[in-house]
């Protein structure tokens, strides 16, 4: 007897409905001795490349199908169906399994996803009456179906005739199918033997073929308690709240257990044997031949024509990526000539024999289209190493300039397609997608979809909420669950400090133990499908026949398949990456251009700008692109970067990799001249000389291997990438090591350099990498030294850094760039930058950061201005009346009522004429009484009208600066007025706490009081394996870094994560020429401090008026 | 239908199937073909860990349906004094060691 194939088996792929990854479920199968294995998923395809990739290691036939809700005509899920593709037909039943999945999804989410059975049916089936039907999928009909249900009544023929109707549909042979399973729940109810007999019984009586499934949702029966969670996510209901899963029988039954099922359900070893006969036989036209029916493996790119090409495509690249020579270097000399051109020759050789050139011309096609639009673009990755995306404009780091290598993106010993990525405006990414489809047409062109999964804080929410968990105690245990894997959570409540009230707990409390437990079993699960923030499939007309597509976020189709499935599948995927950098670096470019008339081409500024570097070297880095961290503040500081080269070690060092390899400390050793450089033979010298004789990226590792061993760059590379995996490593040294000796390199030489390579091999970073990066972080620093008015008005209005705005806010301050208040006669909904009379520079506060204010009135704000005053404004731009009183609030009317700076704060008596913020209020709250606004018609002014709008209320006190700023903070998140930290200034001047930038005027080893506004907590990973937190506190003044080692943690933790304003205590520790931070010793919440200053000084009646309690609240 | 809670001595053939068990000291013959299934059980309000490899005993309980009479001196039962039992199989795993509780007594 053949061995029993699962048909019908979701895998994690599905939804929250399947347990267990493709991989675990093919392993077992193998391990238990089957030739096939089938992945069902829900609504889609999700997991059906990582099952075939598994089947295909393990020796399987992959078989893959669909399970479906079948709607009735009024979309109504009224039951379900897998449908299977068949296999050995040139693609027609893996084509027919996709395209059917595309139209289940069509609608999106106005409707459920499913089809209706006479959609089933024609999918399934071509042909006509004259010519005969054929099927290229079955559909398997589940238990869970009306006539499943009916079959269970009193009433034999109201099933059978439900099971008519549907099955008369299906002409062709092996259209249809009846499935046939049995969970073993309680004789008579759904899922039970008495069920899966009678189908049995209707299906025969009616001939259509019936197969015995299980309808496996899981591997072992242990995964059905992790069933009932994922349930419950799906459901969004606590468990008890729904219909759970009839018992934990789902599972992926070994064969005996499944021919057990088989005679428990016939009762008759004849009808058994043809039972399982009819499964086998499905199994068997179901079987896939992945690279002819699925095109495995087969690199697919747009159609020549497509791309506007006749002609030999690999002779089109040769000349275009010549003729951008003289482009990217003009004034050329000729030896410098020959170098690019013999490089360029080279690269393209290897291009030639991958036979990618359909490949370059098309990335390059969309590099130029992009530019076309206007739009600023930059390559990332190992691809900035190519000359020849350099000279077709699909990157723009000289790779010769830099010492970049070719070899490290592509050669001749890999031949899967290479990764592109292009950064570009995030602003402006949709248009470009938009573009794409339009210039490749829709059949060739999808998004790609990205699976998220399981991580701490998520895997507690939704066991939280399967558990019934309250959500305010869901947050606080999920606020805490910070950098480590759900699957260790048990582990980390004994580790962490700001766990210790959870373990505590965890000895009492049952629900708490389930909530551990069931979080651990959550981990690293898929979670959901989303858009890929980047990733573009390109391919031939032939594409939708390969992938199943579904409707995006942005509406635009997005394949099911993620990045991990493209190279299997031989889909070409573009990274079009949307970086908010580029956009705010756009912005300022655009606000030059329009409020001096200058045009910028930021490509093209020199990189050696000194005064650049010198902005760098403040380490002020905030707002400038990859160096703004805290940690990378610390690094500027002792790195002190000089040239652009310096710029791409640096970011390329600030990687776990390089961190954990101890990279930095020796480099910088290196270049301050504590330590003379090493090389372990002058050979090297010329390599490593960049970096003081430290092997830091993967272009150090191919040019020792090629130097010591003569095996060329593309062999090099092969053998970097081999070192990662511990079965080949030893293969590797032994090569190394004679190849060396044959060379003439001696064994200490040797044995040196193999300790170097061995240890580096999972540190190191991509040089080229590090370069693509280094090219907007230099043009950052430059705009902010050369232009920082506008530079920090693209900052704000594209928002591209780690930091919350108000700390922009502080670096403006500090900068020296005017801040405008909101004005509703001259915000928008961008930071715009106004020229002042005295031809001074300053940016203007937007719209859009008014917390609460609808999309529409900002729109009719602008659309409307300018208002010639606050009645002109009420009646046409129709604010609501929250709208109305915030704007006063915040002095955004101030501008058309007639307030001036000086009566801003200042108490104004009645009789002057100048009206105050105090006045305004007076007037919004007039305005704001009226019950209906009147509408707005020139020709008939009322007398009530005229009143309403023309007099202004006087005499009214102006808010005080500390009212503003708690007003600003409350309604905009932002200390517009003055820093939020002023308002504790008295006691902070009491307690002697020192400010940000004295700090570097302070001896080492000073004990001193910092405090300020939380904006940055980070754990990075650290060599030593234990944890170190970093906090950054703002004070206006600029921003103090403090560490805290173990001990410091356990006494404020709770302080380090969850407060905002925080006072440290601790110890002066110098880091360099401009670096200080503190080492510190303990953490206070400012405003449990500052009640208790507050109730000190009322028992003793000194000092100035307090901040009460309401003010305290939201300061 | 007489609801109980006992745990009761059961003998079962090389298939796993129930045979005969002893209750209040009476011995029991099963009479007809058992019926086996799966119930679930609700572990989110019964049990008190969830871990990873607990096993499905948390999750579900295999349950048995049988006529059974009581054995007269002779060996035999009589068919028309049998009554339906209901019982479960403990979450053990082996067969042999597994305790079964009695549930329901249809008369």
């Amino acid at each position: 007897m053949s061995q029993f194939t699962h048909l019908h088996v979701a895998s994690a792929f599905s939804g929250h409905y399947g347990v267990t990854r493709p991989e675990h479920l093919a392993e077992a199968v193998q391990a238990m001795g089957g030739t096939a294995l089938a992945i069902t998923d829900r609504n889609g395809l999700y997991g059906a490349v990582k099952h075939i990739g598994a089947c295909l290691q393990l020796g399987l036939d992959p078989i893959v199908g669909v399970d479906l809700a079948i709607l009735d005509s009024d979309a109504k899920p009224v039951g379900r169906a897998v449908v299977l593709a068949h296999g050995h037909d040139r693609g027609a039943g893996w084509a027919t399994l996709c395209k059917l999945v595309s139209v289940a999804h069509k609608h999106g989410k106005k409707q459920p996803v499913g089809l209706t059975i006479e959609q089933l049916a024609q999918l399934v089936q071509s042909g006509s009456e004259e010519t005969g039907y054929v099927a290229t999928a079955t559909v398997l009909l589940s238990p869970d179906n009306p006539f499943g249900r009916l079959a269970l009544g009193a009433s034999r023929d109201s099933a059978l005739h439900a099971l008519q109707e549907w099955s008369q549909h299906f002409v062709a042979h092996g259209a249809l199918a009846v499935e046939i399973v049995s969970w073993l729940t309680q004789p008579g109810a759904e899922w039970s033997t008495t069920q899966a007999q009678r189908l049995l019984d209707l299906a025969e009586t009616l001939g259509i073929p019936a197969v015995l499934t299980n309808a496996v949702r899981y591997l072992s029966p242990d995964d059905a308690l992790t069933a009932d969670v994922l349930d419950a996510a799906r459901h969004l209901e606590p468990l008890g709240m729904f219909q759970p899963q009839p018992n934990a029988q789902a599972w992926l039954k070994p064969h005996q257990a499944m021919v057990d099922h088989a005679m428990e359900i016939c009762r008759d070893y004849r009808r058994a044997q043809k039972l399982l006969d009819a499964t086998a036989a499905l199994a068997n036209r179901c079987r896939l031949e992945p690279v002819s029916d699925c095109g495995w493996g087969k690199p697919k790119t747009p159609e020549k024509a497509t791309l506007g090409i006749d002609g030999n495509p690999f002779e089109l690249l040769w000349q275009r990526a010549h003729e951008g020579i003289h482009w990217r270097y003009p004034n050329i000399s000729q030896a410098k000539l020959q170098q690019v051109q013999h490089r360029l020759a080279q690269e393209l050789m290897t291009i030639h024999k991958l036979e990618f050139a359909t490949y370059f011309l098309t990335v390059a096609d969309v590099a130029q289209m992009i530019r076309d639009m206007k739009i600023r673009t930059a390559a990332r990755g190992s691809g900035a190493g190519s000359l020849v995306n350099y000279t077709l404009g699909i990157s723009g780091v000289d790779p010769i300039e830099n010492d970049l290598l070719f070899e490290r993106f592509l050669s001749t010993e890999r031949s899967s397609l290479p990764d592109i990525d292009i950064d570009v405006e995030s602003a402006r990414r949709h248009e470009i997608y938009r573009a794409i489809f339009k210039r490749y047409g829709s059949n060739r062109v999808t998004l790609l979809s990205m699976q998220s999964t399981y991580r701490g804080r998520g895997a507690v929410r939704d066991s939280g909420l399967a558990l019934g968990l309250e959500e305010d105690r869901i947050d606080e245990i999920a606020k805490n669950v910070w950098r480590f894997s759900a699957r260790s959570f048990r582990a980390a409540t004994s580790k962490k400090p700001e766990l210790a009230g959870l373990a505590q707990e965890l000895e009492t409390d049952r629900t708490m133990n389930l909530l551990v437990d069931i979080t651990e079993r959550l981990d690293r699960l898929p979670r959901h499908i989303s858009m890929h923030p980047c990733g573009v499939i390109l391919g031939d007309a032939t594409l939708l026949n390969l992938t199943p597509v579904e409707p995006s976020g942005i509406e635009l189709p997005m394949s099911q398949f993620d990045k991990d499935d493209m190279d299997p599948m031989g889909l070409l995927k573009l990274d079009v990456l949307g970086v908010r950098m580029q956009s705010s670096m756009a912005y300022a470019v655009q606000e030059i251009q329009r409020v001096s008339g200058k045009t910028l081409d930021l490509d093209a500024i020199p990189l050696d700008d000194p005064e650049t570097f010198r902005t760098i070297r403040t380490t002020n880095t905030l707002g400038i692109f990859q160096i703004e961290s805290p940690g990378q503040r610390e690094l500027t500081g002792k790195h002190q970067p000089t040239v652009f080269n310096d710029l791409t070690i640096q970011i390329s060092l600030f990687r776990p990799g390089p961190m954990k390899g101890n990279m930095i400390a020796p480099y910088l050793d290196g270049r301050h001249g504590f330590a003379k450089a090493h090389y372990p033979h002058p050979d090297l010298e010329p390599i490593l000389r960049e970096t003081f004789g430290v092997v830091i990226f993967h272009e150090h590792v191919l040019r020792i291997f090629n130097q010591m061993t003569k095996c060329g760059l593309a062999k090099a590379d092969e053998l970097r990438r081999s070192m990662e995996d511990p079965r080949k490593k030893p293969l590797i040294e032994k090569f190394f090591r004679e190849k060396s000796a044959e060379h003439g390199y001696s064994a200490s030489v040797i044995e040196e350099v193999w300790g170097t390579l061995e240890g580096f091999s999972s540190f190191g970073f991509c040089k080229a990498h590090g370069a693509a990066f280094a090219m907007p972080t230099y043009q950052s620093a430059w705009l902010k030294t050369h232009y920082p008015t506008e530079f920090v008005a693209g900052l704000f209005t594209h928002d591209p850094g780690m930091y919350p705005r108000r700390l922009l806010l502080a670096e403006a301050r500090r900068l020296g760039v005017q801040i405008l208040p909101l004005d509703v006669n001259k915000s928008t909904d961008e930071y715009r930058v106004e020229a002042l009379p005295d031809g001074s520079l300053a940016v203007r506060l937007a719209l859009t950061e008014i917390q609460n204010v609808s999309q529409n009135e900002i729109k009719r704000i602008i659309k409307n201005a300018p208002f010639k005053d606050l009645g002109d404004f009420y009646l046409r731009a129709e604010p609501s009346r929250r709208t109305l009183e915030n704007l006063g609030l915040l002095g955004a009317l101030d501008g058309v009522s007639g307030v001036t700076a000086e009566s801003i704060s200042a108490i104004v008596d009645s009789d002057s004429l100048k009206a105050t913020r105090g006045d305004v209020m007076a007037k919004v709250r007039q305005l704001n009484a009226v019950s209906k606004r009147p509408k707005l018609d020139p020709s008939q002014p009322t007398l009530d009208f005229i009143d309403l709008t023309e007099t202004m209320p006087r005499g009214n006190p102006a808010p005080s600066v500390e009212e503003n700023v708690v007003n600003e903070l409350k309604l905009m998140k932002l200390d517009v007025t003055q820093h939020v930290i002023e308002l504790y200034r008295e006691m902070l001047d009491e307690m002697g706490v020192v400010r940000s930038d004295e700090l570097v005027g302070l001896r080492n080893r000073t004990e001193v009081l910092v405090a300020g506004v939380r904006v940055a907590t980070q754990t990075p990973p650290m060599r030593s394996g234990k944890r170190v937190v970093f906090i950054s506190l703002d004070d206006g003044a600029g921003c103090s870094d403090a560490t805290f080692f173990d001990e410091a943690q356990q006494r404020c933790s709770h302080v380090l994560f969850n407060t905002r304003l925080v006072l440290v205590a601790g110890k002066t520790r110098r880091t360099g020429v401009r670096g200080v931070s503190i080492m510190a010793e303990n953490a206070w919440d400012l405003k449990d401090l500052y009640k208790e200053w507050r109730k000190r000084k009322e028992q003793t009646g000194t000092g100035q008026q307090t901040m009460p309690e309401a003010q305290l609240q939201s300061a | 239908m007489l609801r109980v809670n006992e745990f009761v001595e059961v003998s079962v053939n090389q298939t796993g199937e129930p045979v005969g068990f002893s209750w209040r000291g009476d011995s029991y013959l099963v009479v007809s073909r058992p019926v086996r299934w799966f119930a679930r059980r609700e572990w989110w309000r019964e049990s008190d860990r969830a871990y990873r490899g607990i096993g499905a005993g948390v999750v579900e309980m295999e349950m048995w349906r049988l006529n059974a009479g009581i054995r007269s001196k002779g060996g035999l039962t009589s068919t028309q004094n049998a009554a339906q039992f209901e019982l479960v199989r403990g979450a053990d795993a082996s067969a042999a060691s597994s305790k079964w509780r009695l549930v329901r007594v249809f008369a």
